[in-house]
């Protein structure tokens, strides 16, 4: 079941269109990701099913039900822009946003204290946010983004400011909130954690969706017949025009594109006999490609 | 708890637990007696310095030489003097080194009333003001005596008229009472000036607390989880309770100051007091009372209540516009484009209120106390003059209904403007996103 459905949403700002007909399924329990280069419409996108702002026509659906202003209690919102009372005392300041998403004091205290021993923020809970590091001061927001455990969390570049290893602690966390039953939508740039958390993925450009669907699947479909060979020894590559382009040749490791209508099989048989064949294996483009080659492709 | 108590909630803890706040609540009291005692102090200290001022006195008529007279601050050297003769340099070099003044009454200083009095360290005013005054009592009755009609003066004083008007307002009902003009204006001075200074002070921290909210980004945050409109107009009560307390501390301080003042002041020190301030405070007493029954004749329960109605409808009506335009702005720094005309609006309140003082039912003043924008602090100026009933109400409906508008308008600028950043906005794309 789709727990998200956008359907044929349009927002116009001051003579431009920032979404055109978009639909967005984002499927229950998934972790999905929203992508598209910088003003491709995807803060619009999210502020709709925020209800920050309304569409100018179509609709969201949450779990089969348009979207109503009651549902922010279930929705979780980290936005791009970090920001956070700076006067404010850390955990005054969780527990402040946490009874605006509709927690009671004492429930909500209670969470604060857990997600603070957690997270290992535990001493700073009297400090004042200005106080903190960069770094503990994302990770304030994040529990303030998840501390009503919402069923939908929106993440927009969660990682961004964060060092490898909180990067690592708040990726683990994203994934224990999806075993717990939360629905994720990641808005982001960085492909690599696409390509390590997210299930399925919508590209945004321009104000359309231009690519939808499963990662592996979309990988599939772009890859481009690309084959990584290791030899045993140095010896270069023979070449055989009928069989295969070289792409990429490097001492040892060569990636090559198979002709149209030649096998992996007839070809493998063919280096066998000709060199030492140690590793051969299918090169699938990387999310970024894919993501660069569909935006030039569509912009060009 | 509902969203919008919990933004109010919010709002007022953290500005009231601010140092800032809590500075200026406490001092701002203290100043202001301490700038009311400190010229009783200061008269204080100088009597009671121990030390008498010296003072020579030298007549060259030869008839005035007592007319200067010691007494509890001044000791008096008595001089005979030639006509013409008298050299002060030469006085001060030579004579007895003691002597901190030196006042010549010239031989002519009959027909030519005029007196130097010569000293080596700058003379006190009230030095001054002692000797014209010992000089003018005695002078003129010398130049009576010259005119030689018995008992002159007593006749002069008995023509002397001092007229003492009295405004004695007739009401319907039959009674009457007395009223005095100036304090009638004072007062809605006081409020008008108390209206205008605490809108703008707590319109601009409305218009900064929305301004910073956009800057470190939290407002997509908390609109993510309440309405806009809700933040706009909690942050509006949240700050116009902080307003409102920081008044009533004002006024609690003030009223337990007032109380012991008088303690303070008829102190032991209470006669040097009376005799340093000499004359006009001892006249100010009764004057005093009277300001008293001034007051206690005016209706200070309309006059508070309707000061209190105004001042939440004047503040609900300009803190909206702060924050409504304090929304469009991205950076403090720019506030400025749109908090000046809302202020130049209230400057011009004010002065419409400074120039219906004189005329406080005129049709400026009536005018100008109807139009919501103005009414504020202009009806604080006519209240004490007995506003016609209708006109208050008018005034006060129209204050309201504009108010609501004004907060419903704002609402609908806010929640476009916090969300837009990086752009100057002018007035004229901010009225689009009213639509």
């Amino acid at each position: 079941m789709d727990f998200i459905e956008v359907q044929d949403v349009v927002k116009r700002y001051d003579g431009h269109v920032a979404l055109d007909h978009v639909s967005v399924n984002v499927p229950q329990g998934c972790i999905y990701g929203l992508l598209g280069p910088n003003g491709a419409g995807k803060t619009s996108l999210i502020r709709i099913i925020n209800m920050i702002t309304r569409p100018d026509s179509g609709q969201v659906l949450l779990g089969g039900k348009p979207i109503a202003p009651a549902d922010v209690a279930r929705i979780g919102y980290l936005p791009e822009e970090r920001g956070l009372y700076k006067k404010m005392k850390v955990g005054d300041e969780i527990v402040y946003l946490a009874r605006l998403k509709g927690l009671d004091k004492a429930t909500a205290t209670g969470r604060m204290n857990a997600w603070l021993e957690r997270l290992g923020l535990s001493e700073w809970r009297s400090k004042k946010v200005e106080a903190l590091s960069k770094g503990m001061q994302q990770k304030v927001q994040f529990i303030a983004t998840v501390i009503h455990e919402p069923q939908l969390l929106i993440f927009d570049e969660p990682f961004s400011g964060f060092d490898p290893v909180n990067t690592e602690q708040i990726k683990h966390e994203i994934l224990r909130l999806q075993q717990e039953g939360a629905t994720i939508l990641f808005s982001t740039h960085n492909m690599e954690s696409v390509e390590e958390i997210c299930q399925r993925i919508t590209l945004i450009n321009r104000s359309r969706v231009v690519l939808e669907g499963d990662v592996a699947a979309i990988k599939q479909q772009h890859k481009k017949n690309i084959f990584e060979i290791n030899l045993a020894d140095q010896a270069p590559l023979p070449l055989n025009r009928d069989l295969y382009d070289i792409v990429n040749l490097q001492l040892g490791t060569t990636q090559l594109r198979l002709k149209p209508g030649v096998t992996i099989h007839d070809t493998v048989a063919w280096l066998n006999d000709h060199c030492q064949l140690a590793g051969f294996h299918e090169l699938l483009p990387s999310m970024n490609e894919i993501f660069i080659e569909t935006v030039k492709n569509m912009n060009s | 708890m509902s969203k919008l108590l919990l933004i109010i909630q919010r709002e007022y803890l953290s500005l009231v637990a601010r140092k800032s706040f809590i500075i200026t609540t406490l001092l701002m009291p203290v100043l202001m007696v301490v700038c009311m005692l400190v010229p009783f102090w200061i008269s204080d200290v100088n009597d009671n310095s121990g030390a008498r001022t010296t003072v020579t006195v030298i007549d060259e008529t030869g008839h005035l030489t007592d007319v200067i007279k010691a007494n509890s601050q001044y000791e008096v050297i008595p001089l005979r003097g030639t006509p013409g003769k008298t050299d002060p340099r030469k006085f001060f070099k030579e004579g007895p080194s003691n002597v901190d003044a030196l006042v010549v009454i010239p031989a002519d200083v009959l027909n030519h009333p005029q007196v130097n009095v010569y000293s080596e360290k700058a003379v006190s005013a009230s030095l001054t003001s002692y000797v014209t005054k010992c000089l003018n009592d005695t002078l003129s009755h010398v130049k009576l005596l010259q005119h030689g009609i018995p008992n002159l003066d007593k006749i002069v004083a008995e023509s002397q008229v001092d007229v003492n008007v009295n405004n004695v307002k007739l009401a319907a009902d039959g009674s009457q009472s007395s009223s005095s003009t100036d304090v009638a204006m004072l007062l809605g001075m006081i409020l008008a000036l108390v209206t205008y200074m605490f809108v703008i002070m707590y319109g601009a921290m409305i218009m900064n607390s929305v301004v910073e909210e956009k800057t470190n980004r939290i407002v997509e945050v908390i609109v993510s989880s309440c309405k806009p409109f809700q933040l706009m107009l909690g942050k509006i009560v949240g700050v116009g309770l902080v307003g409102l307390t920081q008044f009533a501390i004002w006024f609690v301080i003030l009223s337990v100051i007032m109380g012991f003042m008088p303690h303070m002041i008829s102190g032991p020190d209470a006669a040097a007091m009376a005799a340093a301030s000499r004359g006009a405070d001892v006249a100010s007493l009764p004057a005093m009372a009277q300001v008293m029954t001034t007051l206690h004749s005016l209706p200070l329960g309309l006059i508070i209540g309707c000061f209190v109605i105004y001042f939440i409808g004047g503040y609900l009506l300009y803190a909206s516009l702060f924050a409504g335009f304090g929304s469009a702005v991205d950076q403090a720094s720019d506030t400025s484009q749109f908090s000046v005309p809302i202020i130049v609006i209230m400057i011009i309140a004010l002065y419409v209120s400074l120039g219906c003082m004189e005329n406080p039912n005129g049709s400026m003043a009536m005018w100008c106390s109807l139009i919501p924008f103005t009414s504020p602090i202009v009806m604080m100026v006519r209240l004490p003059f007995d506003v016609p009933l209708w006109q208050l109400a008018l005034s006060i409906v129209l204050l309201f209904a504009t108010a609501a508008a004004m907060v419903w308008l704002s609402g609908r600028i806010y929640r476009t403007g916090i969300l837009l950043y990086g752009k100057k906005h002018s007035f004229k794309e901010i009225l689009k996103w009213v639509k």
